[in-house]
This record gives structure tokens, C-alpha cells and sequence, in this order.
């Protein structure tokens, strides 16, 4: 076990229509750490992201996840790694016509059979560990209803139940609470914290509101225009660095 | 020379061409000898195109708009001028003006257009007995009319049943959003001409080649429709499946699934109702298509009304359709409902 879960080294992301989204990033997560990453819109945060998951993929750099280099993998270890690099989205990403369980169990799906999942034979210890999740983020009294009915900060919170199935080392949060009112933010935020504290995963999120980074990040990474510009701790974020990341004349939202 | 000038001038040519060969025609010749002649009119044809094509790109020069300007110039060109300009005072008004009226000129010309004709005595009278024929509807041919209407319901039935696990797994091949890497590329643009082919085809030409290579009847009638029907239903999921949205196509990735997984658990879900709605609809087309097979030797109610038709008996005529029009607006009236309630 190495003390670096990941480290990220001059990594570049070109997009085919010419786009330099990231240039030249490098730094390190620690295992264990809950890790922000701020930016304005367009900064490269969700394509860090994408490329770490490998969503996307890197132009060129490395990627070191536990030893070993996932930028150039392809294939069978692409889906290794996102095994074990869950990821949650903006805009929760379920399956809206699926239940809350059969969405929390889509998590397992990267350790079956094509043939067992198609026909939605999953096992009862993968039944049990997505009931012991949804109990987890508090909603296992809705598991049976439809995931479309659920409000949006329970949907995100069914999207972590689904990333823990995965039984991930490494959690990504892309603006996990951008789409949602400040007092739900809270509460998902909140259990974020626990599955980084209680379970140990390391989690990596990109978020919008400094006051939430000051709430819930052990260390800050800012980009501009694909570049890392700050990384340190949320509270050496003043109102100099502010104007450094966002622009001047820019003005801080508080979110309570 | 930029794209849209290349498309600009092919317009204006095909235009120009057009009504310079129109006028030729009222003016020089308009024997059916001369219609005949392919290599002249095709020579005239290019000949006119080089001029027309010479002509606009003179005109946009010198910065009056032609039609094929109008139309294939850049948004952001269009967005820089701000005047406006009379319409009576422009080339492409009085291009697209000239077009419209020699081609119903033409249309009415090609297609005898006379009133005389439509109001004559005796065909009138003939169109009465025919109607009064219709009209009077023979009991007694009805057993027979139901019977070769349930084989033709039974016919479009089974030719929707069978394209829809063939359409389901083509279309998927035919997804521009699945098919992303240059191999599956190559399978998508394949399948796609293939298509196309099959659907350009008509249902009636597939019915005459099946009724040479079957036989006459129901059996050539339904392969006639399946055909048909793999291609269409093919088209249409295949543009479904390329408007899902990608969330949870992401949602499913990023668990690391496999690509089949993904498909099943992630696009599957978002396409299933209108895909239902879609095959509803199909067979609902087939079930008219497969009367008008029929007429080919398709079998069915079909064949039943082309034989009586040939004899001129009105009366046992009217019998099938009144068969069909109440099977035809049953099955539209109850396909529309099914598919509103899928919604």
C-alpha cells in the first residue's frame, strides 16, 4: 500500500475539434483524503475527472492508480479500473423507468456475466450489499420505488449507494450538488463524507461553492483554463486567491 | 471555391437548367419525338446547367442573391446584412417564382389536366352505374371477403412479428452513437445503404420478385412485407436509439460494465416504448400495405378484389371494400389509442 492512492502526471486531455481542455496537469491524491477541485465552468474539472475514470481518454501523462499506469490501458482493464474508481454525476446518471434497488445493483455489474446480468440474475450476497448501501445513505424504505419518483438529492443519494456496490477505492463526485437546493446539498454532502471517513474511500469532487469546500475538503486543487493554479489547503483560499481563480470583479455565492 | 458556393451553383444550375429546357421545349419543339430524344435533351440539359451555374456565380458577384445563395449562404453571412431589400426587387424571388409557375405549367400539361374530360356525359355515367354498383354492396360474397381479410390481417401479423428481433439487433449495428470506432463505422454505413435499398424499394416490387420466387400468395405477400419492414422498423429504432440521452449511458460506463451491459441497462430502457409504439404503427401500415400486395398476387383480400375488379362486378367489389375500409379504420382507430396510452 502506497501512501499516494493516485498521482497524476503531465496529464493532457485535446479534444478532436482542437479544444486543449487540460495542459499539462500533475499532482498527487492521497489515500484517504477528501480532495475539491474548483474552477469556473469550462476549467477542465469534469474532463480531469472523466480522464482519471477514463470516460474519457487522455491525450497523453500518466495516471498512476496503486503502482500502475491506467492512462494507456484499454479494454478488460479499462473496466478494472472503473470498478474500482466509482463515479457520481450532476445529474445522477440512473436509470429513471428502474427501481431504487435495481439501480443500486447496476453497481455490480462490472463483476458479472453478460448472460447473468442480462437476465437480472444478481446474487443474494449483491442483493444484501445494496440493501446494507441504500441503508448507508438513509433511503432503503424507498428500495422498490421507481428511481423517477425519487426527489434529486435522493437520487444522488441512490447514485452513491450505486458507486459503493461497486466496492470502489477511489470515489469521483462531478458537481454532485450543482442541480441541487442548498439544505439537500447539505445532507449529500454530508453522507460523502461519511463513506470518506466511515469506509475510507478516498473522494475527489469538483465543486462550485467555497463555503462547501471550507465545510467538507482536507485539501484544494484550483484550475484555469486547464491548468492547476492553486493547491492547498481551503483555508489558505483568500479573497486574493478568489479574484487569482475566478476573475476579478468575480463575488462569492454563500451557500448555509 | 468554399462549400457552400459549390452548393450554391449546383442549385442555381439544376434551376436555370430546368427553365431554360422547359422553355426550349414551348418554344422549339415539342413533338414527342423530341421528348424522346435522351442524348439531345441531356446535352441541351448541360449545356443550359454550365450556362445557369456561369450566370448565378456572375450574379452573386456582383451582389445580388440568387436562390441557391438564399438558401446554402452561412448563417453568419446572413446575420451581416441588415437592409432589407424589396422582395419584388430581387433574383431569387423571381427564380423561385418562375420555377413554381412552370412547374405547375408543366405538371398540368403532363397530366391532361381538362375539366372537359372530368365533366363528359358518358364517363359520367359510367362512374354512376360504377357507385350505384358500390353502393349495392352483395351480401352474399361477405363469408369469402372475411376469410381473405383475416389472412391478410394474419399476413401483416406475422411480417411484423418477424422483422422485430431482426430490425432490434440491426439497429443497434446502425447507431451512430454506438457504432463510434472506424470498424463499427464501416458496419454502420453498410447497414444504413442496405437499408436505404430496401426501403427504396417498394413493398409491391418485393411482393412481384417473391411471387416468382414462392409463388403466388399469402406466403410471397407477408415475405414481400417482412422485408419491407426490417428495413423501415430498422431506420426507426436506430434514430431512437441516437437521441437517448448520455447520462445514464455514463451512469452505466462508469461502473464498468461491458458495452452489451451498458446497452442493455443504460439505452434499452430509454428506447423500449417507443419502439412499441413505433411496431404498433408498423403493423398498422401492413395491414394496408398487404391489401395493395395482394393486388400483385400477394394473396389475401387483395388478390380476392383484383379478380373481381377485372370482371366489372361493382356490386361484389363494393362487398371488399366495405371489408376493408371497416378493418383498415379499426385498426388505425385502435393503433392510435395503444400508442397514445404508451405515451
Amino acid at each position: 500500500m502506497t501512501e499516494n492512492i493516485l498521482e497524476i502526471k503531465n496529464l493532457v486531455k485535446t479534444y478532436p475539434n482542437g479544444t486543449r481542455a487540460l495542459k499539462d496537469i500533475s499532482f498527487k491524491v492521497k489515500r484517504g483524503e477528501f480532495l475539491v477541485i474548483i474552477g469556473l465552468s469550462g476549467s477542465g474539472k469534469s474532463t480531469l475527472l472523466r480522464c482519471i475514470n477514463r470516460l474519457h481518454d487522455p491525450t497523453s501523462g500518466e495516471i498512476i492508480f496503486n503502482g500502475s499506469n491506467i492512462a494507456t490501458v484499454e479494454g478488460k482493464l479499462v473496466r478494472q479500473v472503473r470498478k474500482k474508481i466509482a463515479m457520481i454525476f450532476q445529474h445522477f446518471n440512473l436509470i429513471p423507468r428502474h427501481t431504487v434497488m435495481s439501480n443500486v445493483l447496476m453497481g455490480r455489474l462490472g463483476n458479472m456475466g453478460t448472460w447473468a446480468s442480462i437476465w437480472g440474475r444478481f446474487s443474494s450476497d449483491d442483493q444484501k450489499m445494496a440493501m446494507k448501501y441504500l441503508e448507508l445513505v438513509g433511503i432503503k424504505e424507498k428500495a422498490k420505488m421507481r428511481a423517477d419518483n425519487l426527489s434529486g438529492g435522493q437520487q444522488q443519494r441512490v447514485a452513491i449507494a450505486r458507486a459503493l456496490t461497486q466496492t470502489p477505492e477511489v470515489l469521483l463526485a462531478d458537481e454532485p450538488v450543482a442541480s441541487l437546493d442548498p439544505a439537500t446539498s447539505h445532507t449529500v454532502m454530508d453522507y460523502l463524507k461519511k463513506v470518506n471517513n466511515e469506509l475510507g474511500i478516498t473522494v475527489i469532487a469538483n465543486l462550485h461553492f467555497l463555503s462547501l469546500v471550507r465545510e467538507y475538503a482536507t485539501r484544494v486543487i484550483a484550475l484555469k483554463g486547464g491548468e492547476i493554479v492553486f493547491e492547498g489547503n481551503p483555508s489558505e483560499i483568500d479573497d486574493a486567491w478568489f479574484e487569482r481563480i475566478y476573475g476579478a470583479g468575480a463575488r462569492e455565492v454563500q451557500i448555509h | 471555391m468554399k462549400g457552400h458556393t459549390v452548393k450554391q451553383l449546383i442549385f442555381d444550375g439544376i434551376m436555370g437548367a430546368y427553365l431554360l429546357l422547359v422553355s426550349w421545349f414551348m418554344l422549339f419543339s415539342s413533338s414527342p419525338e423530341a421528348f424522346l430524344n435522351l442524348n439531345q435533351n441531356t446535352q441541351l440539359f448541360v449545356l443550359f446547367f454550365l450556362v445557369s451555374a456561369g450566370l448565378a456565380y456572375f450574379i452573386n458577384k456582383k451582389g445580388y442573391k440568387t436562390a441557391g445563395e438564399l438558401i446554402f449562404e452561412p448563417a453568419h453571412k446572413k446575420a451581416q446584412q441588415l437592409e432589407a431589400v424589396s422582395k419584388l426587387k430581387t433574383i431569387w424571388f423571381w427564380e423561385l417564382g418562375l420555377f413554381l409557375f412552370f412547374t405547375f405549367f408543366v405538371a398540368f400539361e403532363v397530366t391532361h389536366f381538362s375539366f372537359t374530360e372530368l365533366l363528359d356525359k358518358d364517363g359520367f355515367d359510367g362512374a354512376i352505374r360504377l357507385f350505384n354498383g358500390l353502393s349495392h354492396p352483395n351480401m352474399d360474397l361477405l363469408p369469402k371477403a372475411v376469410v381473405n381479410i383475416v389472412i391478410t390481417i394474419f399476413m401483416a401479423f406475422l411480417s411484423t412479428a418477424l422483422a422485430i428481433p431482426i430490425a432490434f439487433v440491426l439497429s443497434f449495428m446502425s447507431a451512430k452513437n454506438i457504432m463510434n470506432s472506424p470498424a463499427a463505422f464501416a458496419v454502420y454505413m453498410l447497414l444504413r445503404t442496405a437499408f436505404n435499398i430496401m426501403r427504396s424499394i417498394e413493398a409491391l416490387i418485393w411482393a412481384i420478385i417473391f411471387s416468382v420466387w414462392v409463388g403466388i400468395g399469402p406466403f410471397a405477400g407477408m415475405l414481400a412485407l417482412m422485408i419491407h419492414s426490417v428495413a423501415s422498423l430498422a431506420k426507426q429504432y436506430s434514430e431512437i436509439i441516437e437521441t437517448v440521452s448520455d447520462g445514464p449511458i455514463e451512469g452505466i460506463l462508469s461502473t464498468g460494465a461491458s458495452r452489451l451491459q451498458m446497452i442493455w441497462y443504460a439505452i434499452v430502457p430509454q428506447v423500449v416504448l417507443p419502439f412499441i409504439s413505433f411496431t404498433i404503427y408498423r403493423w398498422d401500415i401492413n395491414i394496408r400495405m398487404a391489401t395493395i400486395i395482394g393486388l400483385v398476387g400477394g394473396g389475401g383480400i387483395g388478390t380476392m378484389l383484383i379478380q373481381y375488379q377485372g370482371q366489372a362486378m361493382w356490386n361484389e367489389v363494393g362487398t371488399i371494400i366495405l371489408v376493408i375500409a371497416f378493418v383498415v379504420w379499426f385498426m388505425d382507430t385502435a393503433s392510435a389509442y395503444l400508442r397514445e396510452a404508451l405515451k
